[in-house]
């Protein structure tokens, strides 16, 4: 119970004020979700070029109109079994926070689902694993939709630049 | 005529515009006013109205006061200078010159300003011209006695405080009348010793008007600098004298109105020093020129401070004690005029009807007590001919620019980049180039032409002439051969050759190095060049230039040229080469880049102990660019900068390493080989390396610093790029070379920054994105992969080619 209020309470602004429009998408058999004003396009697959000496999440740049943006692989980075792409597989282009601005940066996700808006009352704040090792740093809550949880995820956490950064300096 | 009539009007037209929307405070727009009599001041129609002209003069003494702040720069005051404006709107308008109705009109809405209207001379059209306004035209020359015999009386009419003056040759005597009983204050001044100590709230109430003063005041004094070293090439150039006097009455008028005490009265004692020189009354000589660069030295970090208190707060205000410039000033203006006898105006042919359209300037010179024993050095040796300073003015006619953010251009400059790269991926498209159809050849023609127009002009944008770094070269030299008791002389050329602005300030510093080093070891000092047939004066040049996509900067001296021998015995003895080693005198020459090599025989303070010339060299290849040195023994040397001309783009050679491509800069490329098995050798099974040309080349494979799949793992199949970084050589090992390519650098996005070996990303022709290769992160990570023990042995070898 008391790792659930601090949790709750760690969330900068409460599960109030969570509840909006979510941008909704698929990793497996799971759904997440991220806030729909951190997306700002969603982008077919495209040719990756490598980045020497990043995580192995990190697939490498592509060409985003001229800008060279990173792009993160998101089943990597949550532990899951890495899978061939196919036709649905995406790439969302988010908007965060970076050292002195905003950079964007690409997720992929197996397939992106919709945009849902999940009211505040419908957010729980995420479960506490205990020993399963599960970082839940990453979630901002879960979302409950049709008999369904979405997990929404706090983006500027999953692509923080100090984790970016400390590989890049090992 | 008629046309020229309408001039008069036009400007008072303007005039008439600009006061309506004048409000308390904006000196801007009274600068602009100012600038609008002064055209109409100096308009041929004028001289033959004497009347309106003398009306403008009076209108420009109490504007001038306004700026001073000695007359309030209230609207009221505004609302009069409308009125006045409007009746020599009506004067003009006629046939003839002003009537005594206007006249009268004229002076008495002017004298509620405050000011003293002396009505007698409007009447007369006697009133001089105020001494700024560029009064050598044919007509006033007609006029410049009828000026002389009124000025007398407007001097005693409008200024009583100054009045008293002359006799000590003081400085306000010179100044219009109006302006010298607007500061009565710094009369004194000269006579009082107390430092003035000022608090900053005084003049802290809009911090605005004093963050603008503080941008514009620092420009000035960069327009001072330049144009007072100008002044030494081309003594008495009006002109020139004009561009300095322009600066330091700005600076003294806005200090003024913003009740900057200190900074006003300094720029004040300066610009009575200056307008003597305009007057002709003393020449431009080194004395002079001396007192201004400090002073200007001096401003500048006045206004420095004022920088820090803008931003710190009043704390972080120092007093500055200016009076030991005020009495070297004031010790210069009484103790060396140039021309002892009343008849001023005679002895500087050039400057001479500027002296006598500013009248108040003889007596003053008369008066002053002259001790004719100096006669001035420098005197004018060689005034510049009028005709030419003329032209020279008409010349520089100044283009119209706006300011544009930087940011802005950047990101314009990169979407052409991007423009011009899709622009070629669609037109190489395969189902495009299947389509056969005239029209659309044509139109892809056309669009090509388009975008590279595009292209070029974007990137010009971004360029600035590199003049301004140069200048600053100038009093650089001055300075150093000044300490050093040499006489150089600096020869600039291709000051036009324009830069990418980024570099700009990148390009300074170790520009300052190599003209230090050439002042200081290169050109010997008078006497030993004279024993060596040499003339005493050494020659330093400076040269930019473009070529092959280049910038080229030269600093060329015809000094001692390098001591090879010297060079040679130093790298030994740190063990930078063998003593067997075979080097061309060329190759030992450029061993002074190496880090930690200096052949300076005596410890000056001007090029300190352990500065070498390996600085300049890390600076110049952080631009991408390189250095060398050409040496001639006893005849001098030259060193050549070779700059990419701009930071944006780079000239790279497109490799192939598995399935990734990247990018090596062509500048650092040396060589590109497919080595022979007897070339190849490793140290102790883990460093290895090619040996090349007796030396032997570490070599870094891709593919393990990258972790990647290549084609070949043997080096001897694949392909070695000898590159080199900081003076050090190393063989990167790649699968192929796919070509030559300029691309535009790009940042990997925010979050992958610093990624060893990787300097940044780039978009291929093909769209997608290619890896620029960091070489200074390549070889550092190349070392600590070798292994430690063979690693470090491999560095060491390395740098004993």
């Amino acid at each position: 119970m008391s790792t659930a209020t601090a949790a709750r309470s760690d969330a900068s602004t409460g599960m109030k004020g969570l509840g909006g429009k979510y941008l909704t998408f698929t990793l497996g058999d799971e759904d997440y979700g991220v806030g729909i004003l951190k997306v700002r396009e969603i982008i077919g697959m495209m040719e990756i070029t490598a980045v020497p000496h990043t995580p192995p999440y990190v697939k490498g740049v592509i060409n985003l109109r001229g800008r060279v943006i990173p792009v993160i692989e998101l089943r990597i980075k949550f532990g899951l079994e890495p899978r061939e792409y196919d036709e649905r597989t995406c790439i969302i282009v988010v908007e965060v926070q970076g050292a002195s601005e905003t950079v964007q940066v690409g997720m992929i996700v197996d397939s992106v689902s919709e945009v849902l808006a999940i009211p505040d009352e419908d957010i729980e704040p995420p479960p506490a694993f205990g020993a399963s090792g599960l970082d839940s740093a990453n979630i901002l809550g879960m979302g409950k939709v049709k008999g369904r949880v979405k997990i929404l995820l706090d983006v500027d956490r999953v692509v923080s630049r100090e984790e970016l950064q400390q590989f890049a300096s090992m | 005529m008629a046309a020229q009539e309408n001039a008069i009007q036009a400007e008072l037209e303007q005039m008439a515009l600009k006061i309506v929307l004048v409000e308390p405070g904006d000196l801007a727009t009274v600068g602009e006013l100012l600038e609008h009599l002064e055209r109409l001041l100096t308009s041929p129609e004028i001289g033959s109205r004497s009347r309106l002209r003398s009306m403008g003069a009076v209108l420009w003494q109490v504007l001038d006061q306004i700026i001073l702040a000695t007359l309030d720069d209230s609207a009221e005051n505004y609302a009069h200078l409308g009125e006045a404006i409007g009746v020599m709107q009506e004067a003009a308008r006629q046939e003839d010159d002003a009537d005594d109705r206007q006249v009268a009109a004229f002076c008495e809405v002017l004298r509620k300003t405050g000011f003293a209207v002396p009505d007698a001379e409007v009447a007369a059209g006697t009133v001089p011209l105020p001494k700024n306004v560029g009064a050598d035209e044919a007509t006033d020359a007609q006029e410049e006695e009828s000026a002389a015999a009124g000025e007398g009386e407007a001097a005693s009419s409008a200024s009583e405080p100054s009045s008293a003056a002359p006799p000590e040759g003081e400085t306000d005597a010179t100044q219009a009348p109006g302006a010298a009983a607007a500061s009565p204050a710094s009369d004194n001044a000269e006579e009082e010793e107390e430092p003035i100590v000022q608090d900053p709230q005084e003049f802290m109430q809009d911090m605005d008007l004093l963050s603008g003063f503080v941008e514009e005041a620092m420009e000035h004094l960069e327009t001072i600098e330049v144009n007072v070293l100008e002044l030494e090439n081309s003594p008495g150039d009006p002109e020139i004298i004009n561009n300095i006097f322009r600066p330091f009455h700005t600076i003294k008028g806005v200090s003024g109105f913003l009740n900057l005490k200190a900074i006003n009265k300094l720029a004040h004692a300066t610009e009575n020093l200056l307008d003597d020189v305009r007057n002709g009354v003393r020449a431009m000589d080194s004395d002079v020129i001396d007192v201004v660069l400090s002073v200007g030295d001096y401003l500048k970090a006045m206004i420095d401070n004022l920088r820090e208190v803008i931003a710190q707060g009043p704390e972080a205000y120092k007093n500055f004690d200016i009076r030991e410039y005020t009495r070297r000033i004031k010790a210069i203006r009484e103790g060396k005029p140039s021309e002892s006898s009343p008849a001023a105006p005679a002895p500087a042919p050039a400057p001479a009807d500027t002296a006598a359209s500013a009248p108040p300037a003889a007596p003053a010179a008369a008066a002053a007590p002259a001790p004719s024993a100096a006669p001035a050095p420098g005197k004018p040796a060689a005034p510049a001919p009028p005709a030419s300073a003329r032209a020279s003015v008409s010349g520089k006619k100044v283009d119209a620019s706006i300011k544009v953010n930087i940011e802005k251009l950047d990101a314009l400059v990169n979407a052409v980049g991007e423009l011009v790269i899709m622009q070629s991926l669609v037109q190489e498209n395969p189902h495009i180039q299947a389509i056969v159809d005239p029209k659309l050849t044509r139109d892809f023609s056309q669009l090509a032409r388009i975008t590279s127009e595009l292209q070029k002009t974007a990137m010009s944008m971004r360029m600035v002439p590199i003049r301004q770094t140069f200048q600053k070269m100038i009093r650089l030299v001055r300075d150093l051969s000044k300490k050093s008791g040499k006489i150089v002389n600096l020869v600039m050329e291709g000051e036009d050759t324009e830069i990418d602005r980024n570099m700009v300030d990148s390009i300074y510093d170790p520009l300052v190095h190599m003209i230090r080093n050439s002042v200081d070891h290169g050109v010997q000092p008078p006497e030993e060049r004279q024993k060596l047939g040499k003339p005493p004066a050494g020659t330093v040049a400076l040269r930019a230039y473009q070529k092959g996509g280049n910038m080229v900067i030269e600093i060329e001296d015809d000094g001692n040229g390098l001591n090879t021998e010297k060079i040679r015995q130093k790298a030994i003895e740190r063990g930078l080469i063998q003593p067997d080693d075979n080097l061309s005198e060329h190759e030992l020459n450029n061993l002074i880049f190496l880090p930690g090599f200096s052949t300076a025989d005596k410890i000056t303070d001007v090029s300190g102990r352990g500065v070498g010339m390996d600085v300049v060299k890390k600076a110049v290849e952080k631009l991408r660019g390189k250095v060398e040195v050409y040496s001639e023994p006893g005849k001098g040397s030259l060193f050549v900068i070779k700059l990419p001309l701009t930071l944006a783009i780079i000239d790279g050679i497109v490799v192939r390493v598995g399935s990734e491509r990247y990018i090596i800069q062509t500048i650092a490329i040396k060589e590109s080989l497919k080595p022979t098995r007897e070339q190849y050798q490793t140290v102790c099974e883990r460093g290895e390396a090619i040996l090349l040309r007796d030396h032997l080349v570490p070599i870094i494979r891709l593919y393990q610093t990258f972790d990647i799949e290549p084609s070949y793992t043997d080096p001897c199949e694949a392909i070695l790029v000898v590159v080199e970084h900081e003076g050090q050589q190393r063989a990167l090992m790649v699968d192929e070379l796919l070509g030559k390519q300029e691309v535009v650098i790009k940042s990997l996005g925010g979050l992958l920054t610093e990624i060893p070996g990787v300097a940044g990303g780039t978009i291929l022709g093909d769209g997608r994105v290619g890896l620029i290769l960091d070489l200074a992160g390549l070889f550092a990570a190349g070392g600590s992969r070798a292994g430690s023990g063979a690693g470090d042995q491999v560095e060491a070898e390395s740098e004993m080619f």
